[in-house]
């Protein structure tokens, strides 16, 4: 019982880490709280939604194109909402509120298109079960999950780790003048890690769609707040530590369900947050001069 | 007469609701702590004053100060540990609070869990008892009782707003408030200077958790009816939307802005399916074009008659926006 706990919570947190992801990429990159980030998963969802309902298409398909999609839209929300405020004397709460003004823009406009209320989501993966050692049952779709949530992950740290982009983007992380003195286009890196981040977020959001077997407006709120409470759990800036916060924070909920009581489980990631804060503010994996957030 | 029906007086009480909340976050931002614990603070005023007039019959005017400090109190218990953090964690280390205190209500015996609390005693039956005893039933010039109450309640609402206003004015005038700008400006510094920034820090959070409690204390006896839902995420954003709407370096900025956002939703009822699609890129649109919010120093001293010598070095220090 315990361990089928554990899987559960581990497919759970495989999607938490994916949200988390795109908060700390952004936040490392551009040291902005992208308060939009849960509504782009929210439209990504739809977008997967609407693929598979409308076009019959398989799985990795409705992924690849919420990915695309929400990419799009990340590019969208960094010419017209941050880039125009990257100037000098803006005050570092200007970002957060434009965010939060687009964040809202996106529910309602989803809220128009769609309706309130939520949405099933076909199921397009087949219910088969596998055993694994003749205790626990993992479903074909928590494997789907955990795999492309993991390989989306691993993805972006050899894309960091590796390449010039990576390069760049660490760069501008680290100091965007001096990254711009070096000769690298900071303005279109730190797009490129808005369109990153919300593509991530778009894929999180089909599978959550999947997951839940439901999609609907609302649907970015709770995973909004708990990828802000992972990226501070993991360390600001640290994909390592979204990944880590992440499972963390799904298999706690899932024993906190299995153990508490399902009503306490949107707390769980606050208590975590605020006991991990108290023993070591900087986050699990964060460095100590993180702390000047 | 018209103008005075209990929809627009009921309006015009919860404007200043908001602004007392607008205070309470711009308490803590004026030390230099972004807080988002407002929500928080505002739902343990409420159902402390719902538990308290409800499960043990005391009259409101006890009930809105026991409010006010209870969320006082959870201000100082939560201020210890979240006063370590800065900027962006202490924002979204309140933020949880806040969540936790939502998941709190909704699961206590006590508050009723997520059905909320109904037949809170409202401060317009209140004064209408106390209108009847003075034998006014039929009203007093021109208007009649409820009207009447309701615009007692308005007038009340007003008076502790007013109250609120001067304190925090006249705070910023002295001693202390020149420490809280000096801590937001520069913590070491202020530090060096031979100021207790951890107890300005805390000073600040509490008031502002005071000012919390204060505000929802009063709207749970002027809607009669409070749920955990009331005090969510989009509470506490709303709250920071006052703020930095109106201009986040002056009460006034605050106050404004809570009016404008209180009204601004009535204004767009009549487009009502786009209104929230419309507020949000206002919202987005705002910060690009006006990021300090609709009040700023620099639009005060060009109306103000008094030139105040010194205020162009306060300018520079307040612009370059450091808040952590």
């Amino acid at each position: 019982m315990f361990w089928q706990q554990v899987v559960n919570g581990l497919t759970a947190g495989a999607t938490y880490a994916l949200v988390a992801a795109g908060y700390t990429l952004v936040f490392g990159v551009l040291e902005i709280i992208n308060m939009a980030h849960a509504e782009i998963f929210m439209i990504g969802a739809f977008i997967g939604l609407l693929l598979v309902t409308g076009t019959c298409c398989p799985v990795w398909a409705a992924v690849a194109g919420a990915m695309i999609g929400a990419g799009l839209l990340g590019w969208a929300l960094e010419r017209l909402a941050l880039r125009p405020l990257r100037k000098q004397g803006v005050s570092h709460l200007a970002p957060l509120i434009s965010t939060i003004g687009v964040s809202i823009f996106l529910m309602s406009l989803a809220m128009k298109i769609f309706g309130p209320q939520s949405v099933r989501f076909p199921a397009s993966v087949e219910p088969r079960f596998f055993n694994l050692f003749g205790t626990v049952n993992i479903s074909l779709l928590q494997i789907v999950i955990l795999g492309i949530s993991l390989a989306l992950v691993a993805a972006l740290k050899v894309l960091l780790a590796r390449t010039r982009l990576g390069k760049a983007l660490r760069a501008v992380a680290e100091n965007p003048e001096a990254a711009g003195l070096m000769g690298v286009n900071v303005n279109s890196v730190m797009a490129a890690a808005v369109v990153m981040a919300s593509a991530l977020g778009g894929a999180a959001g089909v599978l959550v769609g999947l997951q839940f077997n439901a999609v609907s407006p609302t649907m970015g709120i709770a995973y909004g707040l708990k990828g802000l409470a992972i990226i501070i759990v993991g360390g600001m800036g640290s994909v390592a530590g979204a990944v880590a916060g992440g499972l963390l924070l799904g298999a706690a909920e899932v024993l906190a369900i299995a153990y508490i009581g399902s009503s306490y489980r949107d707390a769980v990631a606050f208590i975590i947050l605020i006991a991990v804060l108290l023993i070591k503010p900087s986050g699990i994996f964060g460095k100590l001069e993180g702390r000047k957030g | 007469m018209d103008l005075l029906n209990v929809y627009h007086l009921q309006i015009i009480t919860f404007m200043a609701v908001n602004s007392i909340l607008a205070l309470s976050f711009y308490l803590p931002l004026s030390a230099g702590q972004l807080s988002l614990g407002c929500a928080g603070f505002m739902s343990i005023g409420a159902y402390t004053a719902a538990i308290l007039s409800l499960h043990y019959g005391m009259p409101v005017f006890t009930t809105i100060p026991a409010g006010a400090a209870a969320a006082a109190l959870a201000g100082v218990l939560l201020g210890f540990p979240a006063l370590r953090l800065t900027g962006v964690y202490l924002a979204i280390a309140t933020l949880g609070f806040g969540e936790v205190v939502r998941v709190l209500f909704l699961n206590l015996k006590i508050t009723n869990g997520a059905l909320g609390m109904p037949e809170i005693p409202n401060l317009n039956d209140y004064f209408s008892a106390l209108y009847r005893s003075w034998g006014l039933q039929g009203g007093l010039a021109g208007l009649d009782l409820p009207r009447l109450a309701a615009l007692t309640t308005v007038v009340f609402c007003y008076f502790v707003l007013a109250a609120c206003v001067a304190f925090v004015l006249r705070q910023e005038n002295s001693r202390t408030g020149r420490a809280m700008a000096a801590v937001k400006a520069d913590e070491v510094a202020s530090g060096v200077m031979g100021i207790g920034a951890t107890y300005i820090k805390m000073l600040a959070f509490v008031q502002g958790a005071f000012l919390a409690g204060l505000a929802g204390a009063i709207s749970a006896h002027v809607t009669n009816f409070i749920a955990p839902g009331d005090f969510n995420y989009h509470r506490a954003v709303n709250i920071l939307l006052f703020v930095v709407l109106g201009g986040s370096e002056l009460v006034w900025g605050g106050l404004l802005g809570a009016a404008v956002l209180s009204v601004l939703p009535e204004f767009l009822r009549f487009m009502q399916d786009f209104r929230w699609i419309i507020f949000g890129a206002l919202l987005a649109a705002m910060m690009v074009f006006r990021p300090q919010g609709l009040i700023d120093r620099q639009l005060l001293c060009r109306f103000s008659l008094r030139k105040k010598p010194g205020m162009d070095g306060m300018d520079a220090r307040s612009s370059s926006g450091e808040v952590d």
